[in-house]
């Protein structure tokens, strides 16, 4: 835009007086206009006084003064007194050249987006959105037709044996091959597991959640849901990470840093890691306690009680700003598929640069464990609990992989049920903890990114211990009270 | 609520009937960081609003936008209904 039509807005006498005095003070560079920096110091912005304080060593005591003295000239707020000039001038450009033609009040758009915020309709509305765009398409299709296709037909068929015989005929240093291309290799586990597994769950949620957020849904959702979300020390906008989760939790953690304080993303992130199953697990568990739809209950029941009872708590414990909600609600709008492909693209791109390296980094891990004997020794020590929750002690094994990868874990339940080792009960007593368990590595690893080592590994023993505790709970539950599922 | 309702007519958000048309009288923040949010949306003093629902988070057009708020920042609004 040509310097021309940068339009000078006028303010109060006294304010300009202050401005003015401030522009004096200032001999650094800035990169944008001295009045800028003085308007921005006049509102207390944070970045821009820590800017002025490094930059401005002569006049700094100065600088402050003006403030103060400005403050005390007005009795209300400065940024206050600022944007109510700037909103009288733009009501006066507008005024010029917008004219408002009256809306019908009653078109479609408007009755779709009341009752989608209405909360005897807007709940039934949430449940087949999930239904048909989580579970038909992300689960059904997406986790089913796509994970078998690519498994099956190009990793297992094709790519797999292809590096498995590169690799042995030019590395001949047995660990080193283990490594690569052993069962659980960087090559054959890590990469499969990225682009057979996650690419086509991910691409599918990302797909669907896309169509959802461009449609306008999510502001509604996190306007319904607000109350609720207040009483586990979250205000509405956290739906978004929190239904994110519901696609990939490693993901939805690295989203919690656009909620607004350091205790809602603390909050978050505990809850992402504990109580929201990922789509990969989620759909694994649908294919265990699938032909039993009690089972199915309980389990469902108790991760939201979970869910609930443990961010009332945390809420209740954790110091800090108490969280506000406030969302501009955006007209509803028929998405457009050039932009929820492109928008796909872009996150997929930025989630395979954030987690690939941490599945390659999860492939090292388990190849150490498993060179130096700590793997064996570990699902020895995991035999304890798991014969407490009532459990067979091959269950170990599952646990110790689900941390791994989450829906291997769940996964290896699949195998223990069809050699008929689990009853109903301890199915359902297994899909819980499991569910609960601790989060796969990458979890792990990007809650000790976002949230620090300390915060990271504390959430973790807490995880831990509390998951065994709810399945032994439920166990001693179906026993005190007879039931057989 | 006596005491509510002053005598020229202004009211919170939280006390205004849904449906009813004013215009923002002045806010009343609670502190700094409510008067940025308020001052974020474009709550000012002298925008058209209107009402919209209550539960379970007070929705409301202001200008030309709708905007969804807690009953916090619901209490810091104070409008003049018009006549």
């Amino acid at each position: 835009m040509s310097k021309s039509f940068a339009k000078h807005i006028g303010y109060d006498d006294p304010l300009e007086i202050y401005l003015s005095r401030l522009e004096g003070l200032l001999s650094a560079d800035y990169r944008i206009s001295r009045r800028s920096v003085a308007l921005l110091i006049l509102q207390e912005d944070k970045e821009i006084l820590n800017l002025v304080q490094e930059k401005e060593k002569t006049h700094r005591q100065e600088i402050a003064g003006i403030i103060e003295e400005a403050k005390k000239h007005f009795s209300h707020p400065l940024n206050y007194i600022i944007s109510l000039c700037r909103q009288k001038e733009a009501a006066l450009i507008s005024g010029q050249v917008m004219s408002v033609k009256k809306n019908t009040k009653n078109s479609l758009r408007s009755i779709v987006s009341r009752a989608m915020m209405n909360p005897f309709i807007g709940g039934p509305f949430l449940l087949l959105v999930l239904y048909y765009g989580l579970y038909k398409f992300v689960g059904v299709f997406g986790a089913g037709v796509l994970v078998n296709f690519l498994e099956e037909h190009i990793f297992s068929s094709h790519v797999n044996p292809i590096m498995i015989s590169l690799v042995k005929n030019t590395v001949h240093f047995q660990p080193l091959q283990d490594l690569l291309v052993g069962d659980y290799g960087i090559i054959t586990l890590g990469f499969r597991y990225a682009f057979a597994i996650i690419l086509p769950i991910v691409a599918t949620f990302f797909f669907a959640f896309a169509i959802i957020e461009d449609t306008g849904y999510l502001p509604r959702l996190a306007m319904l849901v607000d109350q609720l979300f207040k009483k586990i020390g979250l205000s509405g906008r956290a739906v978004i990470p929190l239904v994110l989760g519901l696609g990939c939790s490693t993901m939805a953690t690295i989203v919690t840093r656009t909620l607004p304080t350091k205790r809602e993303r603390i909050i978050a992130t505990l809850l992402l890691a504990l109580a929201i199953p990922c789509s990969a697990q989620m759909g694994v568990i649908m294919g265990l306690l699938g032909d039993k739809p009690l089972g199915l209950v309980i389990w469902l029941l108790v991760i939201i009680g979970v869910f609930l009872i443990v961010g009332f708590l945390a809420a209740k414990i954790m110091p800090g700003e108490l969280p506000s909600f406030y969302m501009e609600i955006p007209p509803l709008r028929l998405p457009h598929l050039w932009n929820i492909l492109r928008k796909t693209f872009v996150r997929l791109k930025w989630y395979f640069f954030e987690v690939l390296p941490l599945f390659v980094f999860a492939s090292v891990f388990i190849w150490l464990g498993q060179l130096t004997g700590v793997f064996n020794f570990l699902v020895k020590i995991m035999e304890y609990p798991i014969r407490l929750i009532g459990l067979p002690s091959q269950a170990s094994v599952a646990f110790l992989f689900g941390f791994f990868r989450r829906d291997y874990g769940a996964a290896g339940l699949y195998d223990l049920k069809k050699a008929g080792l689990l009853s109903g009960n301890q199915l359902v007593i297994g899909c819980i903890t499991l569910t609960l368990f601790l989060p796969c590595i990458a979890q792990l690893l990007m809650n000790i990114k976002e949230r620090g080592l300390r915060l990271g590994i504390a959430m973790s023993v807490f995880i831990l211990f509390f998951s065994f505790a709810v399945g032994f709970a439920v166990s001693q539950i179906f026993l005190l009270f007879h039931l057989h599922i | 609520m006596p005491g509510a309702i002053d005598h020229e007519g202004i009211v919170s958000l939280v006390e205004l009937k849904i449906k009813k048309k004013g215009k923002v009288a002045y806010l009343r923040a609670k502190d700094r960081h409510q008067m940025q949010k308020l001052i974020a949306i474009g709550a000012l003093p002298g925008t058209a609003i209107v009402l919209l629902q209550k539960f379970p988070s007070y929705v409301f057009e202001l200008g030309h936008s709708q905007f969804a708020v807690d009953k916090e920042l619901a209490q810091a609004i104070f409008v003049k209904v018009s006549k």
